[in-house]
């Protein structure tokens, strides 16, 4: 869709070299869609919701990548506390643990036998996930905050269109119906009237 | 603790220092506070005072009135400011994506490893120490593995970031609403 006028003035949103632009166009396209901004002040917070809101999908993406890299190191600890023997140290299965994990991925047999190991301790692969997200949960939190901030921000901004629009329509109204009545220039001559009389 | 006759020296010798005397040093101490340039007046550019310009007309519209365009002003240096924090952000994960992370590699990383150093040459002793870890080749060479790990390394920047972003989106709200309300005034005048 070509871009109006009013959108050109406004700041691009800087994307990263992986991101599409395409693909913000079509998001935001989206919410001026929804919106149905009008001026220039609606067309900037459409544009700023448009904005979070790619930022909160790129963090969320980061979210399951960062928890997806921590898949290995996960089972590889799970594993080795698993098959390790009582007498054993951890030590002693570490090749084997590390094996196994690296087959997990690609190997249907390794994440059979994976299952197997696991079940014989009533877990499932849950809790390999599990063990991912809490090596990662330094990362997770500082991610977690940041969403956290940038969702207060999205709610924000939608309440303030819908504030903004609401207030300047009322404010508008008022104005309007002021003018139609007369009632501000009534108040005057009636002001005046009564100084004449009272004089 | 610092005896009656300590303290009194440093107290002259503190009237004697009167902080940078030349052109260059007085500069320099100018920027002793300046960290990244976020909170900077966004007209400190030409460029951008030209965009402001632009932006500031739009939304005051064919007002003249000088607290509307106040309001206006205020409303377009806050967008500018939002845009130019998320610019930031952008270039932070840009560089870590590039490079691996946004400082090079230190050859010490801890102060207690630099006396330990010195310590060792005072003793007439070699200490080696293992080269640098490059950020760059820990870094995973394929998408969406690579933006993902570039995040995760800036991540503290970025909620610093956020802190300037959320200021001046309240800047930009509050000006707003100011505005809408100078325009109910200017309709009933």
């Amino acid at each position: 869709m070509p871009r109006t006028n009013e959108l050109t003035l406004l700041p691009k949103l800087p994307l990263l070299v992986t991101e599409s632009a395409a693909e913000f166009d079509a998001l935001r396209d989206a919410f001026e869609q929804e919106i149905k901004p009008r001026g220039i002040i609606e067309q900037m917070y459409v544009h700023d919701v448009s904005s979070i809101v790619w930022e909160i999908l790129r963090l969320r993406r980061c979210k399951v990548v960062i928890i997806n890299s921590a898949f290995r190191s996960a089972l590889q600890d799970l594993l080795k506390q698993l098959l390790r023997q009582p007498g054993q140290s951890g030590y002693e299965v570490e090749d084997e643990a590390q094996a196994l994990a690296q087959a997990w991925f690609t190997d249907q047999e390794a994440k059979k036998q994976v299952s197997e190991l696991l079940s014989q301790f009533e877990l499932d692969e849950s809790a390999i996930e599990a063990e991912a997200i809490r090596r990662s949960s330094s990362d997770l939190e500082l991610l977690d905050r940041m969403l956290t901030s940038l969702e207060s921000r999205r709610n924000k901004a939608l309440g303030c269109v819908a504030e903004y629009r609401a207030s300047l329509g009322r404010q508008l109204r008022e104005s309007a119906d002021r003018i139609i009545d007369g009632k501000d220039v009534l108040r005057l001559e009636d002001a005046a009237s009564n100084r004449s009389t009272a004089a | 603790m610092a005896s009656e006759r300590q303290i009194a020296t440093n107290r002259r010798n503190a009237r004697k220092s009167t902080g940078p005397r030349s052109g260059a040093g007085r500069k320099r101490a100018s920027r002793n506070a300046y960290r990244h340039g976020l909170t900077l007046n966004i007209t400190s550019t030409a460029a951008s005072a030209k965009q402001l310009d632009k932006l500031v007309r739009k939304i005051a519209g064919d007002s003249d009135d000088a607290i509307t365009l106040e309001r206006a002003r205020e409303i377009a240096q806050a967008d500018l400011d939002l845009a130019r924090v998320r610019r930031a952000k952008v270039a932070l994960i840009e560089r870590a994506f590039a490079l691996g992370e946004l400082d090079p590699p230190q050859a010490f990383n801890t102060v207690n490893q630099i006396i330990r150093f010195f310590n060792a040459i005072d003793r007439g002793r070699v200490i080696s120490f293992s080269a640098p870890v490059d950020s760059s080749a820990t870094m995973p060479s394929q998408e969406p593995g690579r933006s993902a790990e570039a995040i995760r390394r800036v991540l503290p920047e970025l909620l610093k970031l956020d802190r300037y972003e959320r200021r001046a989106a309240a800047r930009r709200d509050r000006a707003a609403f100011d505005l809408a309300g100078r325009i109910k005034s200017e309709r009933n005048l």
